[in-house]
């Protein structure tokens, strides 16, 4: 009999490249073998297959059945073959008509009583498959409004082997899956507004800068002053996803099995613990896996208690912080995924965390403190922008007496911002560097003889001066000024490190 | 009389700056003006001088010229008072040892004088409490009397100067000579609200055995001393010692046992000294409480604005305390947003009206 080929995809980072799944049923001895670089959940297909062939009421072939998957060389793994290999020996053996599969791309994992399980990384696939042409993508059913989101490409949800057989087959139709809708951004984030936070003015203009302008920042404060409740509310100012964003994310979270099955329309929050191993936050592993600054692709990455991670595991974030995305090298493979994050750190100021605070007194000596503050590495520091100080307020401090800004106010005002940014450089302002640096952020006159007294005074190093240049850049844009004028440099120039972090 | 007595005072501090001991005590009954009839010899055989002093003694009175002396004072502004002039502090004619003569620049003030003294290698819990006894006292007009050095002292001169009260400064140097440098300017402060005082003539270097001299005229200047912190073998015992001489209150800040800074002030303690365990309580046992506080509220917030500040900028300092004082807070007391807020705190502080803390908390600085 003839060789029998399903088309199907499978994840490489978070793109899918194209496999072709062939069968071939001949005489001989019974026998079921998969070839192809298959990893072990590729080779428990068989047994999946075979239980969920006979319990979809269908016949599995007592004869000698050989499943190659091509290319050769590329590394399969994962659970999403099970319905391509079941389906192409199904038409190998004459179940299905061998036509029916035709140019369909294919993914999904049986169960044994022939049901179809969601997969990882569906709306990867559902890209890979309109470029490599395939007119209609079936998945189970599970995975489908995720994958919609692509367009251009039907894609059909199957709930079973059965249904699957009987929708290629022509004997039932399927209705296209379309894009779930779901809850508009404002909805998202009314958990977690900025208008709940009580006070805290400072800290809240402060990140409202750093989201216009893309900064990272660090906060630092003693506990209890609101440095986490404040960076929860990060990605609800930044500007709305794009589409395009938006599928990028989705890709990241579904590859990472992560996924909500539907397209995600808000930015990402990952605050992962201290103790995150190197490639838990970067990614990799032997199945390799997005990490967390992946997943927050798009949004913000917070590292709470910041010197309690070890200095190796933060060194991985230079190269993202830097390219925005990650490679992983492995001897298998070489992987890259995408991480554009806005980085917020908090710290306490020292070991015990009190240090600074009016009303309880610290218990570190000066060394421990020096100490700490030394743990984080230098590098990782010129890559934050922003430094702010989150002081312990009374309960009479923190009353205001109007009510707070809710967070689409400034959201809209950092869209706007932004948008100038992406007109005027085509990037956000914390990737502004050297020449263009200089271009971008010229001042003149008395803006200047402020920066040269500043530099004097706050003993601001080389660094530091290009760092105030950005910020009070994104200050200014802030105001929808074309020049950075005096007092936009005079703000920015508060964002500077406390001397107690100078090094 | 009077002007040869003054003249003679004056000889006998310029002789006491060189001889290094105290002359004057010595002399007894002697009236004062007879060193200048006196030989070497004569003097030599009452108070026992080396050959030294003696060579000093005969060179002193060739050049000395009382009209001269006082006219390089004037120069600088200075003023000699010695132990004939009214104006001589009164306590500190009880001393055994008094100085015959303190040059002075600026006013010595009348009333309550409280010394706060300490180690010049101190704590920064030291520094903070020796800067908030002085604003406290200087709040309630007490005077505050140190000894300008580094540490304690000067955190002591900052507190009075900040609680805008007077405050005596002791050298143990010449009158106008600044040591360390580092205090050129808190000087210029002290001498402005109260006095820069010191036995010894213009110019005379800051010798070592200067210093535990000077501490007699602080302990002697004042009815009350408080130790801040003190090392085991410090100065500031030897000025607690001429204290319960002259029959003053000492009193000692407490500190945490083991910390070697502490060990000389925790010892006074035990020996029985006066415990300042709460500022206000201290301030109140010392000076108590008197009707006309709430004049000086007043008037201590009408200097505390600058003139010549943009109205929003004068705005944001009168919302920044002493104390530190976090951007909310400032926010919140000056009614300023957040927006114009920032430009004007970095405005403030590179005119130096301000300064950040280490935990980016705003403090307003004397305005020099």
């Amino acid at each position: 009999m003839a060789v029998c080929r399903a088309r199907s995809l499978t994840l490489a980072g978070i793109d899918a490249l194209p496999v072709e799944v062939e069968v071939d049923v001949s005489a001989g001895l019974p026998g079921f073998s998969i070839v192809g670089l298959p990893d072990t959940a590729v080779q428990e297909a068989r047994e999946r297959v075979k239980v969920a062939i006979s319990n979809s009421g269908y016949k599995f072939p007592t004869k000698k059945v050989i499943v190659n998957l091509a290319p050769a060389h590329l590394r399969k793994e994962g659970s999403a073959f099970d319905l391509p290999i079941a389906l192409a020996v199904l038409a190998a053996s004459g179940a299905v008509p061998v036509e029916s599969l035709g140019e369909a791309g294919l993914v999904g994992e049986l169960s044994l009583d022939g049901g179809l399980r969601g997969i990882r990384g569906a709306l990867s696939m559902a890209e890979g498959a309109r470029r490599e042409g395939m007119p209609r993508l079936v998945l189970p059913e599970s995975n489908a409004n995720e994958a919609a989101a692509i367009g251009d490409v039907g894609v059909y949800g199957v709930r079973t082997l059965r249904e699957a057989v009987d929708f290629l087959g022509g004997r039932t139709s399927v209705e296209p899956a379309s894009v779930g809708e779901n809850g508009r951004v404002e909805e998202e984030f009314q958990d977690s507004d900025f208008a709940d936070v009580a006070g805290q003015g400072f800290a809240k203009r402060a990140l409202e800068v750093a989201a216009a302008g893309g900064h990272n920042v660090l906060m630092s404060g003693p506990p209890g002053s609101g440095k986490t409740m404040l960076a929860r509310r990060m990605p609800g100012i930044l500007p709305p996803l794009t589409t395009q964003e938006s599928i990028e994310v989705t890709k990241v979270h579904s590859a990472a099995g992560e996924g909500r099955g539907t397209l995600i329309r808000t930015r990402p929050f990952r605050a992962p613990h201290h103790t995150i191993s190197t490639s838990g936050l970067a990614g990799g592993g032997s199945n390799p896996r997005p990490g967390e600054v992946s997943l927050a692709h798009h949004g913000v990455l917070f590292l709470d208690e910041f010197p309690e991670f070890s200095r190796t595991t933060l060194e991985v974030l230079r190269q993202p912080l830097e390219d925005g995305h990650v490679t992983i090298s492995r001897v298998a493979a070489t992987l890259s995924y995408p991480a554009r994050v806005t980085l917020v750190c908090s710290m306490n100021p020292c070991p015990c965390g009190y240090a600074g605070d009016r009303r309880r007194a610290c218990r570190c000596s000066a060394g421990q403190i020096e100490r700490y503050q030394s743990r984080i590495s230098g590098p990782l520091l010129d890559r934050l922008d922003l430094f702010v100080d989150v002081p312990r307020l009374t309960r009479e401090e923190l009353r205001e007496t109007g009510a707070a800004e809710p967070s689409q106010a400034i959201r809209e005002r950092v869209a706007a911002a932004r948008e100038i940014q992406t007109e005027r450089q085509g990037m956000p302002n914390s990737t502004l560097a050297g020449r263009r640096l200089r271009e971008v952020c010229a001042i003149g006159g008395d803006a200047e003889a402020l920066l040269s007294r500043a530099i004097d005074r706050m003993g601001l190093s080389g660094r530091g001066h290009d760092r105030v240049l950005r910020v009070a850049r994104t200050v200014a844009d802030i105001s929808g000024e074309k020049d950075i004028q005096v007092e936009h440099l005079a703000e920015a120039l508060n964002y500077r490190r406390s001397s107690l972090l100078e090094r | 009389m009077s002007a040869r007595e003054r003249a003679a005072y004056l000889f006998l501090s310029l002789l006491q700056a060189r001889v290094g001991s105290s002359v004057i005590s010595r002399l007894g009954d002697l009236a004062p003006d007879t060193v200048f009839t006196m030989s070497s010899r004569e003097l030599a055989a009452r108070i026992k001088l080396t050959d030294r002093s003696r060579q000093a003694f005969e060179d002193l009175k060739t050049t000395f010229n009382a009209e001269d002396t006082e006219r390089r004072l004037a120069e600088k502004g200075i003023r000699a008072v010695t132990l004939t002039d009214e104006e001589y502090p009164e306590r500190l004619r009880e001393i055994p040892d008094s100085p015959p003569a303190l040059f002075v620049n600026g006013e010595l003030p009348a009333g309550t004088a409280v010394a706060i003294v300490g180690s010049r290698k101190c704590t920064v819990s030291g520094i903070e409490a020796a800067r908030e006894l002085g604003r406290a006292l200087g709040e309630r007009g007490v005077c505050v009397v140190s000894g300008l050095a580094l540490g304690i002292d000067a955190a002591a001169h900052e507190g009075v100067l900040i609680g805008d009260g007077p405050t005596v400064g002791v050298l143990g140097c010449g009158i106008d000579v600044i040591y360390p440098k580092r205090n050129r300017d808190l000087y210029g402060r002290v001498s402005r609200s109260g006095a820069v005082i010191s036995e010894y003539y213009l110019g005379e270097a800051p010798l070592a055995w200067r210093f535990p001299a000077r501490n007699r005229i602080i302990a002697g200047l004042c009815e009350t001393l408080v130790v801040v912190e003190a090392a085991e073998r410090s100065g500031a015992l030897i000025t607690a010692r001429h204290a319960l001489d002259s029959g003053s209150d000492v009193w000692a800040v407490p500190g945490p046992i083991g910390t070697a800074e502490c060990r000389g002030s925790n010892k006074l303690l035990a020996e029985g000294a006066g415990m300042i365990w709460d500022i206000p309580e201290f301030v109140e046992s010392v000076a108590p409480m008197q009707e006309e506080l709430p004049q000086r509220k007043d008037r201590e917030s009408e200097a505390a604005l600058p003139a010549g500040l943009p109205p929003h900028e004068a705005a944001v300092l009168s919302g920044v305390g002493f104390e530190p004082t976090e951007v909310d807070v400032i926010s919140s007391r000056s009614g300023v947003g957040m927006r114009d807020l920032l430009p004007a705190l970095t405005m403030l502080e590179l005119k130096g009206y301000v300064g950040r803390n280490v935990s980016g908390a705003f403090v307003r600085r004397i305005s020099v």
